[in-house]
């Protein structure tokens, strides 16, 4: 049988070494208690000797309390191993989790447009807690359970061969027996598991479409859908629960056979006069005490295979490298920073699964197509440049670029004359800060909000910059200031009040360079004021790439870029442009916002 | 309803399977008692205390028979309990769904699809498992009377000594089943804390990046994982003890009879025989305290999951255990027929009141207005001025607070149930699809005709994408159809609705997901379907020009109403918002807007 003993294992070396004394502790733990386990029968054995000879009141007292503390210590040292083996797994497994977690942080946009948050949920913490189980069951199941059966075999066989050598092969053969006809239920859990996650994935679209449902007169329908399913389910669950009772039905013969060949070793050899009583009985009762391991024994190695899955994933995840190299040594300097696209040719890599897209991003699924094709920008360092295009035209493209989410293909990006990839990432992520439109909110206070969780950012500091934004009275509205809870449905955040959130944000980071992926839904004329206000002070004394989807912005801007299709159809001063008539920007500003942005 | 009585209704449900069930599993039980029985029966035969004639035999032929009726019992009792829990499984999901699907569209649903559809999984199956466990608790009575009989008539004092502390225990296993259950919430709470926190991060993976937050981020994760250890450690230690204790408490109970018996073993009173009887039937009924202790937080477990699924269907617990059939075997039920009824002649709207959905608010405030056969109304107003609030009063799919709706000179007494195919169809703002085929997402179960289809696809302008897909109409579009762009989603959604073929068409702003070429293709079609009465939410011009009235929203109410000259004459808001929108019928470089912006004056 292959077990992923090995992966999971060295998995788990890593994580389970700072523990190690803990793991001795355990290990000692588990022993002991296997060994208080073995050691009781043989006191009820001398217990039942020393009656039936007739043997003296004390003694018999003495081995009943014996056997009476033996049970205690036994009880009291399990319920530590649980304690021991759950701090280390839980300690062990976290540590992991963090690790995965950092992993996933420092992979690059491709490897997110791949993976629904709900997967990464999966890995980080469902495939972690499998090998977390596994650990458990690894030490106490299946190494204390071995240990167990072995043991009173080895104890039998140092009674009377004859009565060992009976009892192994009644061992081995339960132990072949039930493994075969799990082999056979498996196949019949498995088709259920699949059939049932099909039901309520459809389930689950029903409960969330009922609006669609109902206004299209489909409800009646629905529900004999449902019928259909459950109908068509049953037999399928008929027998895979039949499956699971079969393995109770041959346990429950075997051991009878197990009880047969107690009974007929027992009393053939206590007539021959080979063993006492009490050694009959020591047979019976370790044949019970087995009932117990054996059959749990299969179902317990059928849970590890299950981790296999969960442990491949996990190494999978980790091996998953970012495509964005970090390994610039080169330096931005202080202030605004001038920004440099030159002949930048960028093509988005094709998506490789079907759930790609569902994090909400316009990147198409079909085969890499050319986002940007030659493309040349100068932004001069303390200017703005508005960015305009239709949907897809390449705008948001241009400005993942300069924050480096992507490396461009062909070209160069700067930024204040350096090339993205040579300065350490970390250092352009803080020198060059982008707000995109959709502001992702954590569900936590609006302080830790706007200092992203680093505690070094005090609430002194939080407030002075929300005062500069001009938003402190907007904070001090909420109902519990910079304790207010956001980032839940019930907070009810409009998506220009996140956007006042973002730029906050990056306003406390004090970047040299703001791009700017402004809301492009309506906002109500109050918030929209606020967030005038907010940019205009965000934007002072920087450089800025303004994706623009207002007129306001257009106004504000010294430069404006026009992009179609992936390249610059008019890039130029915004105050030549628009008065020259025959300019994009100029009909642009004619007819209306609404057409660029169609 | 109290749970209780809302379980005892279940019961009620399959009566007479659900009495086979627990006589089956009675058998099951009891035969437990043959097996003790027989090692009595070996020892006091090796001991010379058994009855005469009794051989090696005929305690292996007693063995195997008790082990033989045990296997029968097994599969009777799984055959009926199968069966039974399956009835009642199918009952509850078909309960929740229905009520579900019974509620207003837009609140059918009291939080996350998720909790939904936690509460069909696995708070059905907790409420499954009671209902079978519940069996085991029946069957252990009669077991627990016969195994003290026997054992009493042994020997009364030992009994006594040992099945004292066993109801000490029993009563102990109440009054820590409470706190097994605190300790278990605070570790799911502490999980959940942990997955949420993840899947923010993971969510907003981009602004964590772009901010270089990712070390603030693990910490803050870290900190969680801590609570979240300590809960999980003192769960588990907690409920591994409780366990423990009872399921291994056999052997506690061997050293108490060892105790109590040691005199009797000693003159003989009391033989190896009924020593053995005794550790093996005390060790039964130690696990049924056991399984008692568990049943008792089963049940715990069990009112709460009644309680989510009565919150789910925003109905009481009666609603959730309530008697409808099955459908298991025998014919399935028809849908009802669609009756048309007499055709739509004119459709009024009085003073309608509608609280937006999850706010307090009104988002709409007495609005009145009136449509006739044939006619194309167009809604327009700003983000939030209440138009799809509006729209969902009118067809259910929110309350109405107050005012009423009258089709053809009758108040429509609901809505919802009114307003459906064939009178009237709908396609929200952002429609969901179904990760089936586009097909199967067209008919959603209807019969529908080939052709009807075809000209429903043509209606929505969608013809050309479904050739370009790789599949036609057979492509699976994925999980919400994300395997389709926004505005395929947005026409296949509105082909959807015109497969019904409705006497009224209602059609949520679709400009956010179509381009205006398309969306003014769609117009042109749709304005060719003169039999049909329209509603529509739209802000763009080639929706506007063609509308026979135009009503526009300001803050929840109907601000004007009229043509489109008439309501650009009579209202502010209506031409500020037309002025935003670009003509693109005209679009030319030398147009000039009737009210342009005037940008020099803004600084331009």
């Amino acid at each position: 049988m292959k077990l992923p003993l090995r992966d999971g294992l060295s998995l788990l070396r890593r994580y389970v070494r700072p523990h190690a004394r803990w793991v001795v502790a355990l290990a000692f733990l588990v022993l002991v208690t296997i060994a208080l386990r073995l050691v009781n029968p043989q006191i009820l054995r001398q217990f039942i000797d020393t009656a039936t000879a007739g043997g003296a009141r004390a003694a018999l007292i003495r081995n009943a309390l014996l056997f009476f503390g033996v049970a205690v210590l036994a009880q009291v040292l399990s319920v530590a191993a649980t304690y021991v083996g759950e701090t280390v797994a839980w300690s062990a497994t976290n540590a992991l989790r963090l690790d995965l977690l950092r992993h996933a942080l420092s992979l690059d946009p491709t490897f997110h447009k791949e993976h629904t948050p709900g997967q990464l949920i999966e890995r980080i913490d469902g495939d972690v807690a499998t090998l977390s189980n596994f650990f458990s069951r690894f030490v106490i199941d299946i190494l204390g359970n071995t240990l167990l059966v072995a043991g009173i075999v080895g104890l039998l066989f140092r009674e009377d061969w004859r009565i060992g050598l009976p009892i192994l092969g009644f061992v081995v053969f339960t132990v072949w027996l039930l493994g075969f006809i799990r082999a056979r239920a498996v196949p019949h859990w498995t088709t259920w598991r699949k059939l049932v996650a099909e039901f309520f994935g459809f389930l689950g679209e029903r409960l969330a479409g009922t609006e669609d449902l109902r206004a299209n007169g489909a409800v009646a329908y629905t529900m004999r859908r449902f019928f259909e399913l459950c109908r068509g389910l049953y037999p399928v669950r008929r027998r895979s629960a039949l499956a699971g009772y079969a393995m109770w039905m041959s346990n429950v013969a075997l051991f009878t056979g197990g009880y047969v060949v107690a009974f007929g070793v027992g009393a053939t050899l206590w007539r021959a006069g080979a063993i006492t009583l009490g050694t009959v009985y020591l047979v019976f009762h370790y044949t019970e005490l087995l009932r117990g391991p054996i059959s749990t024994m299969r179902e317990q190695i059928t849970d590890l295979q299950r981790a296999e899955a969960g442990i491949r994933r996990i190494r999978t995840m980790l091996a998953t490298t970012s495509a964005l190299f970090d390994g610039g040594s080169k330096h931005l300097s202080d202030g605004a920073l001038s920004v440099a696209l030159d002949g930048v040719t960028f093509a988005y890599a094709p998506a490789q699964t079907a759930d790609a897209g569902a994090s909400g991003d316009a990147t198409p699924l079909a085969e890499p197509t050319v986002a940007l094709r030659d493309v040349h920008l100068a932004v001069p360092a303390g200017s703005v440049m508005g960015l305009l295009g239709r949907t897809g035209s390449g705008k948001t493209t241009a400005a993942r670029l300069v924050a480096r989410l992507y490396d461009c293909q062909e070209g160069a990006v700067r930024v204040g004359g350096v090339g993205v990839a040579d300065v350490p990432l970390r250092e352009l992520r803080r020198r060059v800060r982008m707000v995109s439109q959709d502001v992702q909110l954590f569900r936590a206070s609006v302080r830790e909000n706007v200092r992203l969780f680093d505690p070094a950012v005090s609430d002194a500091r939080i407030l002075a910059a929300l005062d500069e934004l001009g938003l402190q009275e907007w904070v001090c509205a909420l109902h519990q200031g910079l304790d207010t809870v956001v980032g839940t449905p019930e907070a009810g955040l409009s998506a220009g009040q996140g956007q006042l959130l973002a730029l906050a944000r990056a306003f406390l980071a004090d970047p040299g360079v703001v791009i700017l992926d402004e809301a492009s839904s309506r906002l109500d004329p109050a918030t929209e004021r606020l967030l005038e206000h907010a940019i205009d002070r965000l934007l002072e004394g920087r450089t800025a790439i303004v994706i623009a989807h207002r007129l306001s912005t257009v106004r504000r801007a010294d430069r404006i870029a026009i992009l179609e299709d992936g390249c610059v159809v008019e890039a130029g001063d915004r105050a030549a442009l628009a008065g020259d008539p025959s300019s994009r920007l100029a009909r642009l500003l004619v007819t209306g916002m609404e057409e660029v942005l169609a | 309803m109290t749970a209780l009585r809302a379980l005892l209704h279940l019961i009620r449900y399959r009566p007479w399977l659900y009495a086979m069930d627990a006589v089956a599993w009675t058998a099951i039980v009891l035969t437990e008692l043959g097996t003790g029985y027989v090692a009595k029966l070996f020892f006091d035969w090796l001991t010379g205390d058994a009855a005469a004639g009794f051989t090696l035999t005929s305690v292996i032929a007693l063995v195997a028979a008790a082990g033989l009726a045990r296997v029968i019992a097994i599969l009777v009792g799984a055959l009926i309990d199968i069966r039974h829990r399956y009835s009642i499984e199918v009952l509850l999901r078909r309960n929740l769904l229905a009520a579900v699907l019974a509620k207003p569209g837009a609140r059918a649903l009291p939080g996350a699809v998720g909790e939904a559809l936690n509460a069909v999984r696995d708070d059905v199956q907790t409420v499954e498992d009671l209902l079978s466990w519940l069996i085991d608790q029946f069957s252990f009575v009669p077991y627990s009377l016969a195994a003290l009989a026997i054992l009493l008539a042994i020997d009364a004092r030992v009994t006594l000594i040992v099945v004292l502390p066993l109801i000490l225990v029993l009563i102990g296993a109440r009054a820590v089943s409470k706190s097994v259950r605190r300790f278990r919430e605070a570790h799911r709470e502490s999980t959940e804390r942990v997955t949420g926190a993840i899947g923010e991060a993971m969510d907003g993976v981009q602004a964590i990046q772009l901010a270089g937050a990712e070390e603030h981020v693990v910490a803050h994760i870290e900190a969680l994982n801590r609570i979240r250890l300590r809960a999980a450690v003192r769960d588990r230690l907690l409920s591994q003890s409780f366990h423990s204790f009872f399921w291994n408490a056999t052997t506690l109970c061997t050293g108490l009879i060892l105790l109590a018996a040691a005199e009797g073993l000693r003159g003989s009173t009391f033989t190896v025989g009924d020593f053995a009887l005794f550790v093996t039937y005390v060790g039964f009924l130690t696990e049924i305290i056991a399984a008692f202790g568990d049943f008792l937080i089963h049940f715990q477990q069990t009112k709460v999951s009644i309680d989510r699924m009565a919150t789910l269907v925003q109905g009481s617990r009666g609603d959730v255990v309530a008697h409808h059939p099955v459908h298991l075997t025998g014919p399935l039920p028809e849908p009802p027929p669609l009756c048309a009824g007499p055709a739509l002649e004119r459709l009024a709207i009085e003073t309608m009141t509608v609280a937006a959905a999850g706010s307090g608010g009104f988002r709409v405030r007495r609005a009145s207005f009136e449509i006739r056969r044939g006619e194309f109304v167009v809604i327009t107003g700003r983000i939030g001025s209440g138009k799809t609030t509006l729209l969902r009063g009118l067809l259910g799919l929110l309350p109405i607070e107050e005012g009423r709706i009258v089709w053809n000179g009758e108040p429509v007494a609901d809505p919802s149930t009114f307003f459906v195919p064939p009178r009237a169809a709908y396609t929200p703002q952002v429609p969901q699809l179904f990760s089936e085929t586009l097909r199967d997402n067209l008919r959603l179960g209807r019969e529908v005709p080939d052709e009807a289809l075809d000209k429903a696809i043509e209606l929505a302008v969608l013809e050309d994408d479904i050739v370009r897909l790789e599949h036609g109409l057979d492509t699976v579009v994925g999980p919400r159809g994300v395997k389709l762009s926004g505005g395929q989603r947005q026409r296949a959604a509105t082909a959807r609705m015109f497969v019904s073929r409705p006497e009224l068409v209602v059609l949520d702003d679709v400009s956010s997901a179509l381009d205006v070429e398309t969306e003014k293709a769609l117009w042109d079609r749709a304005f060719a379907e003169r039999q049909r009465t329209w509603l529509v939410v739209s802000h763009r011009r080639a929706a506007l020009r063609r509308a026979d009235r135009i009503l526009v929203m300001k803050d929840g109410c109907i601000e004007a109403s009229g043509r489109l000259d008439e309501v650009l004459q009579e209202s502010e808001e209506m031409r500020r918002l037309w002025s935003a929108e670009s003509d693109d019928s005209e679009r030319d470089a030398h147009h000039v807007p009737p009210f342009p912006i005037d940008f020099t004056a803004s600084g331009v």
